[in-house]
């Protein structure tokens, strides 16, 4: 691909990108000038959800999965590794979480820090867990893609079965449905002093620990990549693997790391997910529900940018959230499904007029440094 | 070269290989993924809770026995042709035509279609994630259809067959302009189709909910469905029993359209444009294929597939339309990799995961390990399919030096990563 071609496709993606973030300005100003206009309107409805603190804070809530997965997706694919088994990784972290929990006892305390008298309970271990179970999957599947060269795609898509099969089988044997028991506990929330009084705003600083998580992952995350040495290789291997082989940095040991970190991020993610709830719930697609795929759109639309894959996550979860309370808006019930679908449709009109996304040149290819073979 | 390159070499990989490696591959990781699902259930076996233990090995219990597991499931797929407890021994009682093996047939039946939706894209160099959705849209549309015009049919055997080949078209043609939409997407605005298939998805299962709970919901129903289709639309069981949900017609249909497939494929003009766009797209572009009307084509022929799928499914299993459409498009995905995206592979593939579908019920019921079982071997087989370097190198590590090269030679193409070289 030529230079030119991708300075087209720059050019293509901010074009699409600004009139993005100008359509849902707009939007909103159009909403808010309704709004005031005729207080008695949806419009005035829509609004008071909209500027409320309780949809802030759901939004926050219900963008954490979908950021963490799509976190995980950019260093994977960044790295040349096409993750599509996202949905698979936040499901088997998300059961695996609830179900160390309880096997523990969600009430045990395991041990006590003296003076400070903080206590590590058994739904971290189960936190923990969940992560490193979903550490382990992407473990398989990095090796399965990379020593043994498999098709990324079906590769994924077999991590989505396996998680999307596994999970439901062993809460039935254990629970006998495949539903868990609610742990009657949750990872629930922490409050900043002060900070957490202020109106609207104050929903950032009363959150559940894994949206503070994620507010640090994010930031941490672009750094990572973007001014970082190892994030630097994890770029060029995506890119241009050759001349990173030629530099002599191990191709194959920097996709694994892309891919286990893909693991990790959306095992906090599933993790978060089971754990804000309580329960794991296994039926049909299971609570997932599609999040992993979403997050994949999510980091497509933040053109692998970490902020930008936050911002779209946050923007879905957003539209999600105010779905939920305009339910309860009396006299104007609006199908929840054909809400549901937005981000979706979104998506499709997105790349309907942008086409091709911008995606790192040898993402979905094996690399061999020759060594093996000549 | 772009992740589309990359499944463009694997394709050209996968059909390359001689069909006889296909078959040991896809048998190889059959075995594995049987081995893999034993564990699982041995392991599974120490976590649950029971009585007595199923078998004992090196002094441990365990609750269940794989062996027993997956006999179980094989005769209740059968609908017990054996009796297990006196190994070998053929039950007196047992009839070919019953629900067991009703429900293997029905399975695989739906199974054929929607195999052959994704072999036919996949066959263009387009993954069609997307058979799910064409199912959804093209099934809700011939139940509608099916219902406006029964009215203005004679009730009764003739009337059946004018409404059913009908409906089944309209699925067709709903569940195609479905498919043709990511395959337009794809050639105009070089989306990716792998994207917009799996949104796609979504957004039918929103549309169908919506339009069915808002407009053609049944009114004395408590869940969210149509109206139902009158007996004599529908397509009833024959030979075997009542209530079995499976006609032979339906599955003669579906093994027509296998061959009726292959032909398009393999002897048609259109069959060879489809191929070689998907196998090499700058040799076709050459040749003069016009390649974007090829991809909406075979999007559209692909959809079209599905949305059989899903006629077959309303007028077959369900009788009308309802949420919860099951995951038959998603299952067809396993049976095309599984097939190698061969036409004629899809017949055994779907009569695999038919089997292992209906057994699970036997082995849930007389066994108590979960039917979710069969999920995680989809998984399993799909994995090792993915792999067939794994499959080659320890055929590699076996076979002694002397035979080594023909190994090389017909495996070991595909040396290196980059399409600078």
């Amino acid at each position: 691909m030529s230079t030119s071609t991708i300075d087209q496709l720059r050019d293509a993606e901010l074009s699409y990108r600004t009139t993005l973030v100008g359509g849902a300005v707009g939007a909103f100003l159009l909403i808010a000038l309704l709004g005031l206009l005729f207080p008695s309107s949806i419009w005035a409805s829509l609004l008071g959800i909209i500027t409320s603190r309780s949809t802030l804070s759901s939004a926050l809530r219900l963008s954490v999965p979908i950021t963490f997965a799509a976190l995980g997706g950019i260093f994977a694919e960044k790295s040349g590794v096409i993750n599509i088994g996202l949905e698979g990784l936040l499901i088997i972290s998300a059961f695996t979480a609830v179900i160390t929990t309880a096997v523990i006892g969600p009430g045990t305390v395991i041990f006590t820090v003296p003076v400070v008298g903080v206590s590590l309970t058994a739904i971290w271990i189960g936190f923990f867990a969940g992560i490193l179970v979903s550490v382990l999957f992407s473990a398989i599947f990095a090796v399965v893609c990379i020593r043994y060269k498999a098709d990324q795609i079906i590769a994924g898509l077999a991590v989505w079965l396996i998680a999307l099969g596994l999970a439901p089988f062993v809460s039935t044997v254990y629970y006998g449905g495949v539903n868990t028991e609610n742990l009657g506990t949750s990872l629930g929330t922490w409050a900043i002093p002060v900070l957490s009084e202020i109106p609207f705003f104050g929903a950032l600083f009363s959150a559940g620990p894994a949206v503070y998580m994620m507010l640090v992952a994010v930031p941490a995350s672009w750094f990572i990549l973007n001014r970082t040495a190892f994030g630097r290789h994890i770029r060029a291997s995506g890119e241009n693997p050759k001349a990173l082989d030629t530099v002599g940095v191990d191709v194959s040991r920097v996709r694994y790391a892309g891919a286990l970190l893909s693991g990790f991020l959306s095992g906090i993610g599933g993790s978060a997910l089971s754990l804000g709830l309580g329960q794991f719930i296994g039926t049909n697609q299971t609570m997932v529900n599609g999040k992993g795929f979403i997050a994949i759109v999510a980091y497509l639309f933040g053109n692998y940018n970490p902020l930008g894959a936050f911002g779209a996550s946050f923007l879905f979860a957003g539209l999600d959230a105010v779905q939920i309370r305009l339910q309860q808006v009396q006299g104007y019930t609006l199908p929840d499904s054909l809400i549901q679908t937005i981000p979706y449709i979104t998506v499709i009109v997105i790349l309907a007029f942008v086409g091709r996304t911008y995606i790192p040149s040898a993402a979905g290819e094996h690399y061999d440094s020759g060594e093996d073979n000549r | 070269m772009s992740a589309r390159g990359g499944v463009k070499t694997v394709l050209r990989r996968l059909t390359d290989a001689s069909v006889a490696e296909r078959i040991l591959i896809s048998f190889a990781a059959l075995v594995m993924a049987t081995l893999i699902g034993a564990a699982i259930v041995l392991v599974s076996g120490r976590v649950a809770t029971c009585q007595t233990a199923a078998t004992t090995l090196f002094g441990v219990g365990f609750c269940y026995d794989p062996v027993d597991v997956y006999l179980v499931l094989f005769n209740g797929a059968l609908g017990q042709p054996f009796l297990l407890d006196s190994p070998g021994l053929f039950n007196p009682n047992w009839n070919p035509l019953n629900f067991g093996l009703a429900f293997t047939l029905k399975e695989t039946t739906l199974l054929i279609f929607t195999g052959l939706s994704v072999a036919v894209a996949f066959r263009a160099g387009l993954f069609n994630i997307g058979t799910q959705g064409q199912l959804v849209l093209g099934g809700l549309a011939t139940a509608l259809f099916a219902v406006f015009i029964a009215p203005f049919l004679p009730a009764g055997i003739i009337g059946g067959i004018i409404l059913i080949p009908l409906a089944v078209l309209v699925g067709a043609l709903v569940g195609g302009l479905y498919g043709a939409i990511p395959g337009a997407l794809k050639a105009y605005s070089d989306a990716n189709e792998v994207i917009t298939t799996i949104m796609l998805n979504f957004i039918a299962a929103g549309i169908a909910k919506v339009l069915v709970s808002e407009f053609f919901r049944n009114p004395d129903s408590q869940v969210i469905e149509t109206a139902p289709i009158p007996d004599w639309g529908t397509l009833l069981p024959v030979a075997f029993p009542k209530g079995s949900d499976f006609s032979i017609l339906a599955l003669v249909f579906g093994l027509a359209l296998v061959v009726a497939v292959w032909y398009l494929l393999e002897r048609t003009s259109f069959g060879y444009d489809l191929r070689t766009s998907g196998e090499q797209p700058e040799a076709a572009e050459y040749g003069g294929v016009d390649a974007k009307r090829t991809t909406v084509t075979s999007m559209f022929l692909s959809g079209a597939l599905g949305g059989i799928g899903g006629a077959i499914w309303v007028l077959m299993v369900i009788g009308n339309w309802l949420t919860d459409v099951p995951s038959l498009g998603f299952d067809g995905i396993t049976v095309s990799i599984l097939a190698g995206n061969n036409p004629f592979g899809v017949i055994p593939a779907a009569l695999l995961f038919g089997t292992l579908k209906s057994g699970s019920l036997a082995v849930q019921f007389q066994t108590g390990v979960p039917k979710q079982l069969v999920g995680v071997l989809r998984g399993l087989i799909i994995l090792f399919v993915a792999m067939p370097e794994f499959f080659r190198m320890i055929g590699t590590s076996i076979t002694p030096k002397r035979d080594r090269e023909a190994v090389a030679t017909d495996g070991g193409e595909h040396l290196s990563g980059g399409d600078d070289e």
